[in-house]
């Protein structure tokens, strides 16, 4: 157990084709499914179900902040909804920190979503007739936990997110902003592992919602929390996730980090997707450079070793800025000492398009 | 063969019923009527311990903390009035005997809406029944009453009791089953119990529709307790009765504008309680 809490690939959430059909026959849907294969179409055709999510499966390691992006009506909050049963799967196994959540009772049940999973939600959901600290305390009332305790405990949760000096305060007195940030100081002063995110910044105005965005990320990895974090925009996705999954009608259409998703999009519907958003901090040295042989052969006058040096990891910004500050038209990527790959402007410019190295 | 007979049958059927019931039941119904006597005498005791101004300036000062200095003022003149008319005895019984049956109204109805609330096919159920008791005129109550209790205030109680408990029921139950979906799964997602669920966060949003169930029941009492003058209630209902019978025209008119007084200043401070409640969970 010790050495699982220390390894950073450990699953804490692992879903394995995950169905949910909603409607009065979804048994018979289910069955169908599993024995011949319906498609959604037909489910809907011959049962007259809706099809919530469809074959999901995902893994959540230990540490990572895990978005799922799609539009309203793919499947995505449903998804979420599974990972803490709120919703009942039709179909599939999900297992939370090894046990599948399916076999718990209305106890173990409890006790998971008290200690292990917290939630936020995009209506904050915030008792109206409790103050902020009283609602921040919430969960650790709800596990019993004495009242000064709770309310040290949720007075630190609430300074984290900065509302030390807003305790006293009623829900309806705070601006959606920080009320969100009362619901984030709610699940995390439960302490859980793994908090579950639920379009928690849509209804926020753009500024704050980026701020949210930054604080949330670098919050959840200073306290080593796991994070699904549900959202229909993509450059949020990208802001916060550390891997993405990309959800349309119940499916799930590609899981990769950023950087793979941008540069390597599965099919048209990603493609059209990730078409309008800038590569400059997505894409790698790596994806863009040319082997050195290739670069010796086209320009046998440039000495490779007189480049300016970047590491592979080095996104299209920094690449600019080292060829404006240069005065050749290329850099070198430097791996462990050695040169391994040359990246020119033509690739920058073909990194910026959103178009592999070539 | 005629219809009539059929009627005749289930009404002599009813008539011998009762009068079994009446017969055979005396101790039970002897019993029912002397708690219910006891308690309203009890209320009524303990309004008229203190001489009228000081029911008046509680009344203003109750007006002045849930509405306002002016609503206070004016509650505490309204029942000054009452008691210049000379009426202050059957003002206070009435208030009495109102009291006495929302309360047993409450008692009843509160719990059976929270379960009505919760369960379903008992809502569906209920329904109806409330339906049959808010339709039928209010004096049907009193007959069997009369029958089994007798001549006196704990019919009154009764027929009020059973007119002023449906809007209890009803807006418990609605207020049970109006919580907000997101607080919900709020709940289940933190790991409440069922019990917890109740306490936290089902109560605490059902409470503006419970008020208002509170008020709403005063105010059918205060309908009901006129009408029960006719069995003998005491207090302004009776004065009213028979004063419409001597065709005594002045004193019915003095009646009619205290039961209007009792019931616009119980109405207004019920009614803010109910907002600010409601106003909290806002």
């Amino acid at each position: 157990m010790n050495t699982a809490m220390n390894d950073s690939n450990e699953v804490l959430i692992d879903c394995q084709s995950v169905w949910k059909i909603f409607g009065g026959r979804a048994q018979a849907a289910v069955k169908a499914i599993t024995e011949r294969g319906l498609s959604k179409t037909q489910v809907l055709q011959d049962f007259d179900c809706v099809v919530g999510v469809s074959d999901a499966s995902l893994q959540v390691r230990r540490g990572e902040i895990f978005c799922i992006m799609g539009l309203s009506g793919s499947g995505k909050s449903t998804l979420i909804r599974l990972l803490n049963r709120l919703i009942e799967p039709s179909l599939g196994k999900i297992t939370v920190k090894g046990k599948e959540i399916a076999r718990l009772n209305a106890t173990e049940l409890r006790d998971m979503r008290a200690r292990n999973i917290g939630m936020v939600f995009q209506s904050v959901a915030l008792l109206p007739h409790r103050t902020v600290l009283e609602n921040a305390a919430f969960g650790l009332e709800a596990q019993g936990v004495a009242k000064e305790e709770r309310h040290r405990i949720a007075r630190a949760a609430l300074e984290k997110v900065g509302l030390a000096d807003w305790t006293s305060r009623y829900p309806r007195e705070l601006s959606g902003g920080m009320q969100q940030r009362v619901g984030l100081a709610r699940a995390i002063a439960a302490d859980p592992e793994i908090i579950l995110m639920d379009e928690p910044f849509s209804a926020l105005d753009p500024l704050i919602r980026r701020q949210l965005q930054d604080e949330f990320r670098q919050l959840t990895k200073s306290l080593g929390k796991s994070a699904v974090f549900i959202t229909h925009d993509l450059e949020e996705a990208i802001r916060i996730g550390d891997r993405i999954a990309i959800m349309k009608d119940g499916v799930i259409v590609q899981v990769g980090t950023a950087e793979e998703i941008v540069t390597k999009p599965a099919d048209d519907y990603v493609s059209d997707f990730v078409a309008g958003i800038s590569r400059i901090h997505l894409v790698k040295a790596h994806s863009v450079m040319r082997p050195v042989a290739e670069f010796r052969n086209s320009q046998p006058n440039c000495d490779v070793n007189a480049l300016l040096r970047a590491s592979p990891e080095a996104d299209i910004g920094e690449l600019i800025d080292l060829t404006t500050q240069s005065d050749r038209d290329a850099v070198a990527v430097v791996e462990n000492g050695t040169v391994v790959g040359v990246v020119t402007i033509r690739g920058l410019l073909r990194g910026v398009a959103g178009k592999p190295a070539g | 063969m005629d219809i009539s007979v059929i009627t005749d049958t289930f009404d002599a059927w009813t008539d011998t019923t009762l009068g079994w019931i009446s017969d055979n039941g005396e101790w039970l119904f002897e019993f029912i009527r002397s708690v219910l006597e006891g308690t309203y005498d009890g209320v009524l005791w303990l309004l008229q311990l203190a001489p009228f101004y000081v029911i008046a300036i509680i009344a203003a000062l109750l007006g002045w903390r849930l509405i306002n200095a002016l609503s206070g003022v004016l509650a505490g003149l309204a029942l000054v009035f009452c008691a210049v008319m000379g009426l202050w005895t059957e003002t206070m019984s009435t208030l009495a005997l109102v009291i006495t049956a929302t309360i047993l109204a409450l008692f009843v109805g509160i719990p059976i809406g929270i379960v009505a609330g919760f369960v379903r096919s008992f809502d569906r159920f209920l329904e109806p029944v409330l339906d049959l008791i808010q339709t039928l005129p209010p004096y049907i109550y009193l007959l069997p009453a009369i029958a089994l209790l007798g001549y006196g205030p704990a019919t009154a109680l009764i027929a009020t009791f059973i007119v002023a408990m449906p809007p209890a029921i009803r807006l418990t139950s609605l207020g049970i089953r109006m919580t907000p979906l997101e607080f919900i799964e709020l709940g289940q997602a933190s790991g409440l119990t069922t019990w917890q669920m109740f306490i936290k966060i089902r109560l605490p949003f059902a409470i503006p529709s419970v008020m208002a169930g509170i008020n709403q029941s005063l105010m059918m009492a205060f309908g009901m307790v006129v009408i029960a003058g006719i069995v003998g209630s005491g207090g302004l209902g009776e004065t009213i009765y028979s004063a419409v019978r001597t065709l005594d025209i002045a004193t019915s008119i003095n009646a009619a504008i205290a039961i209007v007084i009792l019931t616009m200043v119980l109405d207004r401070l019920t009614q803010s309680a109910a907002r600010r409640a409601s106003g909290e969970a806002r």
